[in-house]
């Protein structure tokens, strides 16, 4: 079902309560509708086969007194994507709840309920989400009045308060540090005997701030390297996924060439980020002969994108209008030779650990979650792909070059772990052949950099998609007033995934904890971004300490 | 099974065999155009601050002394090495090294300040008032200096409408010593 007859279904089914429909672009539809149908616009959108994506809040207070709020819904078997808009007076924030319904707005809700002080009807757990316990009530970050170096006073006495744990089990914490953990972040895993029966979780302890930042300090073309920081290993996806979200709503066209090497950078990237999940999934079930072997063939990809960025990481290459640096024919002679090596390297590590008994045992059916549930929470990436959903943003949204090159999309229906290494691996192959179409199909001249007014036209929304190693990325952006974006939402991979991990745990072994945890691939800090003080180590280590006494101790009684 | 897949993963080690590099004892050259340490030109710098005004990191600051003393901080400590200030410097006087052995104990070695000596006019003696067009101006888009008043003006400021008490109880507040 496309854009122009799902605007008409809605029009015909609310009347006046969908107060307008937009499309800047065939593969993009605003809804503007009333707050109190919010809820059952998104619920029919979400019936006619839209998969939630994010939810995104806005402060206008200053400009006509309403706080703003955004669902957004990919269509991805028609290739285009909805958000469904609507506002409140800041004096009476509420909205309906969507989350009974679409279980993966939970977080996006809580946010805003952290963030801009937005209250939602029938939320079914309305605790704090990103905001330190000790910060105090009434003072929501992401509004505008609020200054962006804000750092309140700490308070000793309060803690999260986890929910309580299920008749008859014992309460396990792992982290805030913890080594199967790579950042800190605290699971409370409720469990009986061995076995997981439940889990809460408190995350966001590596606040940044960097939606804040960029929308009060740094400038447009600042941004996307600040982008890049919000992730380790998708740095270039996030730059690229912003850029894209800008380019869209000024209306820049960018170059083929720009493009094509764009998508040769992002691949270079997806090479290298399943080369490394591949070697710490190794790591996390004892298994290290991969983890070594799986970073000694990355280590090529990492001396190469040295070579193309000027840096380690795929960093600095992206801005808006295209692309800092160019691939000459050096350079994709140099591609071509590692990625034959790296071909016949992962073939090698690939027939090598694919029959081991020892991965097959650790894996299969373990972090279990059926295809209806993954629908139902809307995961993406290689984690939905494990689980026979045929989604894969480069196909269904194209961007950059992507709708050039031939590929397939590797779907298992094995529903586990297993799964996902399967995806994973063959994900690596497919990666190699869109690079070698890419160079060969390069458009062998065009600017780098396309020319960008002065001025920005404020007030546009945009939005893009872009698949990252672990799944879609996506960005919402509106244009502001003063060379930077009013409002920069970013929902990274981890985002929805993370949301289904207490699902995913639920009757396994305690033991299989950090591999199922491994499968999303969290990346704790792209989830955390959007925090709005820097964690002060201090008052961060205090707080892990009194949260854990107090559940040790309430696991003792 | 077990066994084979044992065999063939010892044949999988062995051929590459040993990969670690030595490396502080070798070095190891780096890649060309590696983006290291950015090192500043004072011959060629005129003192424009349009790297100051593109630093993304909010590394490189310029302060104006007096009327015809700019100082130019690089503060190596927050830098993210993008190479943006190379990349938008009119008369390159900025390169970006192969330099990135740059772990130290002690701030100011990688901290550099350069003193530029500013014209001024010789009738009012003020700063030149330039023509809108030249490529100094069109560099200085509304970005942010650490001095610039007229660009610190259209820095929102948030704190008028801000509740005073807590605004009054974080200036007073002091981040726990760690």
């Amino acid at each position: 079902m496309n854009a122009v007859e799902v605007a008409r279904k809605l029009k015909e089914e609310f009347g006046a309560a969908v107060r307008a429909t937009d499309s800047p672009s065939p593969d993009r539809l605003f809804i503007d509708v009333e707050r109190a149908v919010l809820r059952p616009v998104s619920n029919r959108i979400a019936a006619l086969g839209g998969r939630y994506i994010v939810s995104i809040g806005y402060d206008e207070i200053a400009r006509n007194g309403t706080l703003g709020l955004v669902h957004t819904f990919a269509f991805d078997a028609d290739h285009w994507a909805a958000a469904v808009r609507t506002s409140a007076p800041a004096s009476d924030p509420l909205f309906d709840s969507i989350t009974p319904d679409i279980p993966n707005a939970g977080w996006s809700e809580r946010e805003y309920m952290d963030l801009l002080g937005m209250k939602f009807v029938g939320h079914p757990k309305p605790k704090r989400l990103i905001l330190a316990d000790d910060w105090p009530e009434g003072v929501h970050p992401l509004r505008k009045e609020v200054p962006y170096n804000l750092v309140p006073p700490a308070a000793e006495d309060v803690a999260y308060r986890l929910d309580e744990a299920p008749e008859g089990t014992a309460v396990i914490p792992i982290g805030p540090f913890h080594s199967s953990l790579h950042e800190p972040e605290h699971f409370a895993v409720y469990v009986d005997g061995e076995t997981i029966k439940g889990c809460d979780y408190r995350g966001f302890m590596t606040h940044r701030g960097i939606e804040k930042l960029c929308q009060t300090q740094v400038s447009y073309n600042e941004v996307p390297f600040v982008a890049e920081r919000i992730c380790g290993i998708c740095g270039s996806v996030h730059a690229t996924t912003y850029a894209q979200a800008v380019e869209a709503a000024a209306g820049i066209r960018i170059s083929r060439r720009a493009e094509y090497i764009r998508t040769v950078i992002l691949e270079i990237e997806r090479l290298h980020s399943h080369l490394l999940w591949l070697g710490v999934a190794g790591h996390l079930i004892g298994f290290d002969t991969v983890f070594m072997q799986a970073w000694r063939v990355r280590e090529r990809i990492m001396w190469l994108s040295e070579r193309i960025t000027g840096n380690r990481k795929t960093y600095g290459m992206v801005v808006i209008g295209g692309v800092r640096r160019d691939i000459t024919p050096e350079i994709a002679k140099e591609i071509e030779e590692v990625l034959a090596g790296v071909e016949k390297e992962t073939l090698v590590l690939k027939k090598s650990i694919i029959g081991d008994t020892s991965i097959h045992r650790r894996t299969k059916g373990v972090g279990v979650i059926s295809k209806e549930e993954s629908v139902r929470w809307s995961l993406v990436g290689p984690v939905a792909r494990a689980r026979g959903i045929d989604i894969d943003v480069r196909r269904d949204h194209p961007y950059a070059a992507y709708d050039d090159m031939t590929f397939d999309v590797p779907v298992v229906t094995s529903e586990d772990v297993w799964g996902t290494l399967v995806v994973r691996v063959l994900e690596i192959f497919e990666a190699i052949k869109i690079l070698r179409q890419a160079l060969r199909n390069m458009p062998s001249d065009g600017p780098l950099l396309a020319e960008v007014g002065e001025a920005l036209p404020p007030l546009r929304h945009a939005f893009s998609l872009v698949e990252a190693p672990r799944g879609e990325a996506a960005h919402y952006v509106i244009t502001g007033e003063e060379n930077r974006p009013e409002r920069w939402r970013v929902r990274a991979p981890s985002y929805p995934n993370l949301q289904a991990v207490p699902l995913m745990l639920l009757g396994d072994q305690f033991a299989d904890f950090p591999i199922i945890l491994g499968s999303i691939d969290p990346c704790f800090s792209c989830t955390d971004r959007v925090a709005v003080i820097d964690a002060r180590t201090g008052r961060r280590r205090v707080l892990g300490r009194q949260e854990l006494e107090n559940i040790s101790r309430r696991g003792k009684g | 099974m077990w066994l084979t897949s044992k065999i063939k993963q010892i044949l999988m080690v062995l051929k590459p065999g040993v990969v670690t590099l030595k490396y502080p004892f070798e070095p190891r050259p780096v890649a060309k155009d590696f983006r290291g340490q950015p090192a500043w030109d004072h011959h060629k710098c005129v003192g424009c601050g349009g790297c100051a005004a593109h630093c993304p990191a909010r590394t490189i600051l310029v302060r104006d002394i007096c009327q015809e003393l700019r100082i130019m901080i690089y503060d190596g400590a927050r830098c993210a090495y993008c190479g943006r200030c190379a990349d938008v410097c009119p008369e390159d006087a900025i390169v970006m090294t192969e330099q990135f052995e740059l772990a130290t104990g002690d701030r100011d070695d990688i901290t550099v300040t350069m003193e530029l000596f500013m014209l001024t006019c010789q009738r009012c003696g003020r700063c030149y008032n330039m023509e809108t067009t030249n490529m100094i101006d069109k560099m200085e888009l509304k970005g942010f200096r650490y001095d610039h008043l007229e660009m610190r003006a259209v820095i929102p400021k948030a704190t008028e409408r801000f509740d005073a008490k807590v605004l009054e109880a974080t200036e007073r507040y002091e981040r726990p010593r760690t």
